[in-house]
This record gives C-alpha cells, sequence and structure tokens, in this order.
C-alpha cells in the first residue's frame, strides 16, 4: 500500500491538483495539470508516468487522467492536509493568508515527509486548537482552500521552470559542496532567476543569475524553491 | 612552501595574480610575463603552479597565477592552494583579475580577498566587452567604495598593463588594507567580536591571520581553517551557541546568510558605480545567438559530434603523417649513428644499445608529440572560445547518468585516437574523483595503435566478418570502460556525487597567443614529465631482451625470453600459452603495435608472411582472446607514464597497470573458456 510518507512533495501536489480539476472539469487533461501547477506538459508526463506506475492514476495515451481508489484516497489526505496546515498558519499563527499559502507550500517540499504525516496529525488530534478556533476555521478553511485551488501556486522548484520563466529565490535547500557553490555564484536568497534553456536531452538547464549564464541539472535546480514572476 | 622572503629585497616584488575563471586571468598572466614562465605543480596536489616574471623600472617582479577560483572557501585543492598561497606566503600585492562584464558575481571574490587582509589591486579587465554591452562603471566611485585601488584593463589587447605595472610598484611600496568591510549586521557582528576577542587571547594563531577574517571562517563553519587551526574548545563551543541561535532566528543557516550579506553589499556597491546594469531581459547578444544554435534542442548534438570529429581530425590526420616523418628521421638517424659506431669498431652490445635502446627510446616518446600538440592547440581552442562548457552542458545528462561528468565525454571520446591525449585531457575536470575515473577508463577506449594487432589477426582469420569483429572490439571497450567506471565510483570513489554548477562563459574569440602558449605548456609538460618514465621503459625491455650476454635479441634465451616461458602458463587458459604471445605482450607495454612486429621478429619473417604464419599456428578463438587482452591489458608506457603525470601518484599508475592486466586476462580466458563451451574453435 502506497501511504503518503513514499511519495514526493512534488508528486503530492500532482495528486492535489488532478483531484481539484476532476471537481471542476469533467475530464483531466495534461494541459490542465500543467497549466495548474505552471509546469511544463513534458515533465507532467513524465510524472503521470511514474504515478501510473505506483497506481495512482491510470490514463490511456493521450486520454484524460483519471485518480485510482488509491489515489484518489491519497490526494484526498494530500489536500486535507494542506489546508490544515494553512488554517493553523493563518488562524493559529495570525500569517497573512498569502505567505501562509507559500509557506504552507515550502513546509510540504522541504520538510521530511515523516514530519509533516506528525505534524498534520498533531493538528488534527490537537482537541484544544481545534475547539477554540473551530468555527472560524471550518469557515476560512473553505475560503482559502478555494482561492488556494484557483489560482495556479507560485512557489515553484527551480527545476520545474520553463524557458524563459522567471523566479526569485526563497529558499535553498541544496546540502554540501554544491550548496557551497550555488551560494558563491550568486544564487542567494532574494536572487532573480530566469531560466535560459535547456540542454538537448532535457537536462542541465541554463540559467541567468546576475546577468551570466549558469547550467545546474535539474536534480540540482529541484532543491532551490523560487517564487515565479 | 616556496618562496620565503628572509629579507625585504626592495627591488623584489612578489604579486599573485587571483581571478575567477573566465576572467580573462591567464591571458593577463602571458602578458605580463611574455614567455618568461615556469609550469610546476603546487606541493602535494595535482593543481599546476604557473610562475613568471617581468621587469618593470628598477623592479623585478615574480607573478604566481593562482588558479581561477570563484571564492576562497577551500572546498576545492584549487581553492585551498589560492587561499594558502594568499594566507600563508603573504605575496606583496594581490592583482584580482575582474570581470567587468560579469561585476556582481566576481566582486564576490575581490570581497574575501580583502576580508582577507591582503594588500589588493583590482584590474577591471575586459572593460572593451562591459562597454560593448552598454555597462559604464564609474571607477573612481568604485575605488572608493572597496578601498582599493581598481585599473581598467583589456588583457587580450595589452591594454592599461602599464598602468597596472606602475600601480603594482606603488601598492608593494605603500601597502594599504582597506578599510572597507562588509557589515554582516548587528547579531553576526556581535558574534564576530566574541569570537576575535577570544582567538587574540589565546594568542599564537592570531599572528598568521588576518583576525577578523579568521573570526568570519570560523563562525561560518570553514573546514579548512577550523582544522588546520588549533582552536580552543571554549571558543568552539560559543561559535556552536551562537550559530545555533542565529539559524533558529533566521531560520537559514550561516552559509546562506552570510553569503547573503556579501551580495548584498556587492549589490549596493554595484547600484552606485554601474549606469546601466544589465538587465535579466535584455535583447538576445551575440553570444546568445550563437548559444542558441549550438545548445538547441536538435542541432545541439550533431553540431557537438562534428565539433568532435574535427578535433579528431585535427589530432591524427594532420599529426599522423608527421608521426612518420619522426619516425623516419629517428630510423635514419639509428642507421647513421649504427654505421658510424660499427666503422669505429664499437662492439654489437654498444651499437644495440644506442640504437635498439637510446634512440629508440627517445623516438618513441617524440612520435606522440604531433598528436599531442595538435590535440592541446584544438583543445585551447575549443576552451577559451566557451565551447567546451557547452560541450560538458550537451553531454552531461548521458555523462551522468553513467556517473561521470560532461565533461568526462571529451577525454573518452581522444581515447579512441591515443590514450595519452585523452589522460591529459581529463584536466579540464574540476573534481578530483571524476578526473580520476575519467583517467583510470580512458585507456579502456581502444585506441588507433591496437589498430594493427585486430588487422593483423582479423585477416588471419576473420576476413569474411572483418568489420564486425573489430567493431566487437571497439565496443567491448566501451562497455567495460562504462562497467569500470560505476564500479571505481562505487568502491573507490564514494562520497558525494560532483555537482554541475557551472557558468557557461560568453563566447570569446581565442588569440592565438594564448593558445599557442596553452599548447606550448601543456605539451612541453608531456615531453618532460612523461617522457623520462617512457624512455625508461624502452631501455628496460631492451635490457632485458639483450642479456644475458650474446643471446640474439628478443630470442627465447633472453631473459625476456625466459620471462615469456615463465609466464605463458598463465595464458594458457585464454587460449595463448606460448612464450612468443607472452613476449609480443610484454613488448606491447611499449606500444600496442609493438605486438605485431615483435611476433614478426619472432617468427623470423616479414609483416607480410605474419598472417599466413598465425593463420596456421593460432586457432581462431585464441586470435580473438588474445584480441582482448590486447585491448584491455597494461595501458602502453606513454599511458603509464601520462597516468602518473596526471595523478601525481606512482600508486594510481600502478593500479592502472594492474587491474587492467587482470581485467584483460579473466576477459580473455572468459572468451577462450565460454567460446570452447560454445564449441567453437
Amino acid at each position: 500500500m502506497t501511504g503518503l510518507l513514499n511519495i514526493s512533495a512534488s508528486m503530492q501536489d500532482y495528486l492535489e491538483a488532478i483531484l481539484e480539476i476532476s471537481e471542476s472539469e469533467r475530464v483531466v487533461r495534461i494541459t490542465d495539470i500543467a497549466n495548474r501547477l505552471n509546469i511544463a506538459k513534458a515533465s507532467v508526463n513524465q510524472t503521470i508516468g511514474k504515478l501510473k506506475e505506483m497506481g495512482l492514476v491510470t490514463q490511456q495515451i493521450y486520454g484524460p487522467v483519471e485518480l485510482t481508489g488509491n489515489g484518489k484516497k491519497l490526494a484526498d489526505k494530500v489536500r486535507q492536509r494542506h489546508r490544515k496546515l494553512l488554517t493553523f498558519l493563518v488562524d493559529v499563527l495570525g500569517v497573512e493568508p498569502k505567505i501562509a499559502e507559500k509557506d504552507a507550500c515550502l513546509m510540504e517540499h522541504v520538510v521530511s515527509s515523516q514530519t509533516m504525516e506528525r505534524l498534520t496529525e498533531f493538528l488534527v488530534a490537537n482537541s484544544s486548537y481545534n475547539d477554540s478556533v473551530k468555527s472560524t476555521v471550518d469557515h476560512r478553511e473553505e475560503s482559502y482552500g478555494k482561492e488556494a485551488g484557483l489560482k495556479p501556486m507560485k512557489t515553484r522548484a527551480l527545476s520545474e521552470l520553463k524557458i524563459g520563466q522567471k523566479g526569485k529565490v526563497i529558499k535553498i535547500a541544496s546540502k554540501g559542496t554544491a550548496r557551497k557553490r550555488i551560494l558563491e555564484m550568486g544564487i542567494t536568497t532574494g536572487t532573480e532567476i530566469s531560466v535560459k534553456g535547456l540542454a538537448p536531452f532535457g537536462d542541465p538547464m541554463e540559467l541567468i543569475v546576475k546577468g551570466y549564464s549558469l547550467s545546474l541539472r535539474k536534480e540540482e535546480a529541484a532543491d532551490i524553491f523560487v517564487e515565479v514572476q | 612552501m616556496e618562496a620565503v622572503k628572509s629579507i625585504r629585497d626592495v627591488s623584489k616584488i612578489v604579486i599573485a595574480l587571483a581571478g575567477n575563471p573566465n576572467s580573462g586571468k591567464t591571458t593577463m598572466f602571458n602578458e605580463l610575463t611574455g614567455a618568461r614562465q615556469h609550469v610546476g605543480n603546487w606541493p602535494g596536489v595535482t593543481v599546476e603552479k604557473k610562475e613568471g616574471m617581468y621587469h618593470y623600472q628598477d623592479f623585478q617582479v615574480q607573478v604566481v597565477d593562482l588558479p581561477g577560483t570563484y571564492s576562497l572557501s577551500a572546498y576545492s585543492e584549487d581553492e585551498a592552494v589560492a587561499r594558502d598561497y594568499i594566507a600563508l606566503e603573504k605575496p606583496d600585492v594581490v592583482v584580482n583579475i575582474v570581470d567587468a562584464a560579469n561585476l556582481d558575481r566576481n566582486l564576490y571574490l575581490t570581497m574575501q580577498l580583502i576580508e582577507m587582509g591582503a594588500n589588493v589591486v583590482v584590474a577591471l579587465n575586459m572593460y572593451d566587452e562591459a562597454q560593448k554591452r552598454n555597462i559604464e562603471i564609474n571607477i573612481e566611485q568604485l575605488a572608493k567604495l572597496l578601498g582599493v585601488p581598481v585599473i581598467p584593463t583589456i588583457s587580450v589587447k595589452g591594454k592599461g598593463l602599464k598602468e597596472l605595472s606602475q600601480q603594482i610598484t606603488v601598492s608593494a611600496n605603500n601597502p594599504n588594507k582597506s578599510r572597507i568591510r562588509i557589515d554582516y549586521g548587528k547579531e553576526i557582528e556581535e558574534v564576530l567580536r566574541e569570537i576575535q576577542e577570544k582567538i587574540s587571547a589565546c594568542g599564537g594563531i592570531a599572528e598568521n591571520f588576518n583576525l577578523r577574517w579568521l573570526a568570519v571562517k570560523i563562525l561560518e563553519g570553514d573546514e579548512g581553517v577550523t582544522k588546520s587551526v588549533q582552536l580552543p574548545d571554549e571558543l568552539m563551543k560559543m561559535r556552536n551557541n551562537a550559530v545555533q541561535k542565529l539559524e533558529a532566528m533566521w531560520g537559514d543557516d550561516m552559509e546562506s546568510v552570510m553569503a547573503e550579506r556579501r551580495y548584498g553589499f556587492i549589490g549596493g556597491v554595484t547600484r552606485e558605480v554601474v549606469t546601466r546594469h544589465r538587465s535579466v531581459e535584455e535583447k538576445m547578444s551575440l553570444s546568445d545567438k550563437i548559444d542558441g544554435i549550438v545548445t538547441n534542442r536538435f542541432l545541439g548534438i550533431p553540431i557537438f559530434l562534428a565539433a568532435m570529429w574535427v578535433v579528431f581530425q585535427f589530432t591524427f590526420a594532420l599529426g599522423d603523417p608527421m608521426i612518420g616523418w619522426i619516425e623516419g628521421l629517428f630510423e635514419w638517424f639509428g642507421g647513421l649513428v649504427g654505421t658510424g659506431l660499427d666503422r669505429i669498431g664499437a662492439s654489437e652490445m654498444i651499437i644495440s644499445l644506442v640504437v635498439d635502446g637510446v634512440i629508440n627510446g627517445i623516438g618513441s616518446v617524440l612520435v606522440f608529440v604531433p598528436n599531442i600538440f595538435l590535440l592541446f592547440f584544438a583543445i585551447s581552442i575549443l576552451e577559451d572560445s566557451g565551447y567546451m562548457a557547452r560541450a560538458a552542458y550537451i553531454m552531461d545528462r548521458f555523462m551522468h547518468s553513467l556517473g561521470l561528468h560532461g565533461k568526462s565525454f571529451i577525454p573518452m571520446i581522444i581515447g579512441f585516437g591515443c590514450s595519452v591525449p585523452a589522460i591529459m585531457a581529463t584536466r579540464t575536470l574540476e573534481n578530483k574523483r571524476d578526473r580520476m575515473i575519467t583517467i583510470l577508463i580512458s585507456p579502456l577506449m581502444s585506441c588507433s595503435a591496437r589498430l594493427p594487432v585486430y588487422i593483423l589477426f582479423v585477416s588471419a582469420f576473420f576476413s569474411a566478418n572483418q568489420g564486425l569483429v573489430i567493431f566487437s572490439l571497439y565496443f567491448l571497450g566501451i562497455v567495460l570502460a562504462i562497467i569500470m567506471g560505476v564500479l571505481f565510483k562505487k568502491f573507490l570513489f564514494k562520497g558525494e556525487t560532483s555537482h554541475f554548477v557551472m557558468e557557461l562563459p560568453p563566447y570569446r574569440i581565442p588569440t592565438l597567443k594564448s593558445t599557442l602558449i596553452h599548447m606550448w605548456e601543456r605539451g612541453s609538460s608531456y615531453i618532460r614529465k612523461a617522457g623520462t618514465i617512457i624512455f625508461a621503459v624502452v631501455v628496460l625491455i631492451w635490457v632485458l631482451s639483450s642479456l644475458p650476454a650474446g643471446v640474439e635479441y628478443a630470442s627465447q634465451e633472453s631473459w625476456l625470453g625466459q620471462i615469456g616461458s615463465f609466464t605463458a602458463p598463465v595464458f594458457k587458459p585464454a587460449g595463448f600459452g606460448t612464450w612468443d604471445a607472452s613476449v609480443a605482450l610484454i613488448f606491447g607495454i611499449l606500444a600496442k603495435e609493438v605486438v605485431v612486429a615483435t611476433l614478426a621478429v619472432i617468427h623470423g619473417v616479414g609483416e607480410e608472411a605474419l598472417t599466413q604464419v598465425i593463420a596456421n599456428t593460432w586457432t581462431p578463438l585464441a586470435a580473438y582472446a588474445f584480441m582482448v587482452m590486447t585491448l584491455i591489458y597494461i595501458p602502453c608506457a606513454a599511458a603509464i607514464g601520462a597516468i602518473k603525470r596526471e595523478t601525481n601518484s606512482w600508486k594510481w599508475a600502478g593500479f592502472a597497470v594492474l587491474y587492467t592486466l587482470i581485467l584483460g586476462w579473466l576477459m580473455a580466458v572468459l572468451v577462450y573458456q565460454g567460446g570452447s563451451l560454445l564449441g567453437f574453435n
């Protein structure tokens, strides 16, 4: 059985996106997912392939994407968790909704899945907080969930940007010498980065940073989070 | 380290050149020193050390070219070398070459040099390129904000050199430490002050280093510093506590915050001095247009392959006739000396030593010279033009899936021509692990010297499927290279995989002068370093073939023949357990193509008739196993020399010999035994 623990944060984004599109549209096409997540269609195809292998979605060639029973369950869980986190940030910590949306997304990507799991369990189980804010939460959860669901999410891993897209660095999760080198080369929080191109095999990517060209493998760019502009 | 200045001689100045890769530092070094340079190695590492000299007015200026680095954080050998030199040797002046068209990132290194307390002079290089991009820099203001002299230069055109030399002598005689320091913010500054106090309180350490720089490095947790300097536990504890507190406060680690502050400071500087900053969305420059074609999704690979083909052709098609001339020259010279010695009554032994040993030995070193010089000419052009970085960029996806780096592809392709330049071409790999692996596997690429051996056996047995059989050997070489690469990575060079954070420099037209200097430096270092080893092996084999006194050269009675008879049983399972096959293999260490000549000599026939002899005395399966052995076993003497030279270690050269020998034997046995089982003979 595939649990939330062993699927990556970006796959969880996919599940959530598919779920939400399926609620408003008749069918879910690759294009819809690509638009919502602001990711190139080619990468969407790849990830959908992986999700198919995991038995979470089904898709005939060029046909619509559908969640399997398992997939639906997981997607629900992801969404629920996302909203729980969001309401916690907004209502308990008093974070601005826009920032909370961004941070919730970042937390899901950077924090280990185990911690995320425990955190949401804690949020759900912690009745004192649930009781005290229950009325507002129910109400707001609805509205923020909707608001966030309608707009494409703006926080992305750098690797998911399309050619020509620009972003501002908000978090660098790289480790070791790669991190050092990335910082030294001028990618620090707040730096603007645009994607200039991809190598012929689709990886690495060519970026413009501080007016010069820098190449990064996608796996390295996946650790850099940007706010798409 | 050398260059100890016990008594300060006023007329002598020692300067170090520091700068980012692609900032024009090497060109500057060449322009300053001309031909008066010396290339060596930094002690203990494989990083090249270049030194040169020039005179200006009454001063004799010694120039040390530090490796090109983006930073001085000592996580790569290059950076450690540069940093140690500046911190410990304390050159009179550090000339920092800064790419004017890429000011932000280049100033990162500048700020570190200033932070170290070096006596910095900034050469604002490629000033014309910046102007072309409409980047106007207020130089006076820049000098003021950095607190160091700034001289605009265009190194490729030799502009601004006089002013720079003038400034160097002035600065050397009036050391000036910039008072500018990056303000890391109140919280960090407090901790820095505390660390500084603690260090100066325990004395000793502080004398060698700039106090603030040391404090910054300790706070950053720089391993190069914390490991080399004995720090009191109490200090480290205080540091760790402070870091924990600060990191919790910012929600980010120390390194990031400090890099951010540095770049923040630099951003402030450039905002003030640069009038038209190059924004992200500026219109396409020529470089971008070229890039659009060269790294194009569809054209990128064909262009890359075409470029490799041209390099290959240039190196081998142009070089091979020259090899013929060199061989001819040495043959003629050998003959001349031989007759000369004979006439003055020298013994046969002496003649053989001089002609077969010494002259032949020197010849076998020099035959590689045309290939190597041409190859390095081509590689220099690829590097200086900026294409090398694109080649790595294009091939990285493929090479990375094999656990290697994009830049490993080029040496491996060159390996099809000759392992020696292939091994030397690994210098473009920055990461030591990638480089070692590439060096160790490139001899498995079937070089052109192995082809004559294949041709001999193929025409004896496989004339119907010539192409297929030869191709199978090339293919086997590639497959084994990949497998060994993966194994080495897994077992010998474990640890963090190398990253691919690489600058793609703008395209530039390489200058002939720097290309020639590059070619000369690398080519001549081959002759000096690998040459001695090759020569020694050639002479050793001569000695073994000629002793004990009186035996026929390379006969079964010679020591070499005895060794051959002794080792022959080892190759019995591989199907070629005869003394002559063993001797041919031993001679093949000189150069793989010598296997053919050796068999011809042993059988007392010309190379033409040899095919017939082989066809009569060998079986097809044994012949194939022997070809497999020839492909894999021990790299030739020249390649061994190159491995020793490039890894700076006998251990790795020995390892390459051993592993290829074992692998070759295993594969040959596998082929022979497997083939026998399948009913081949």
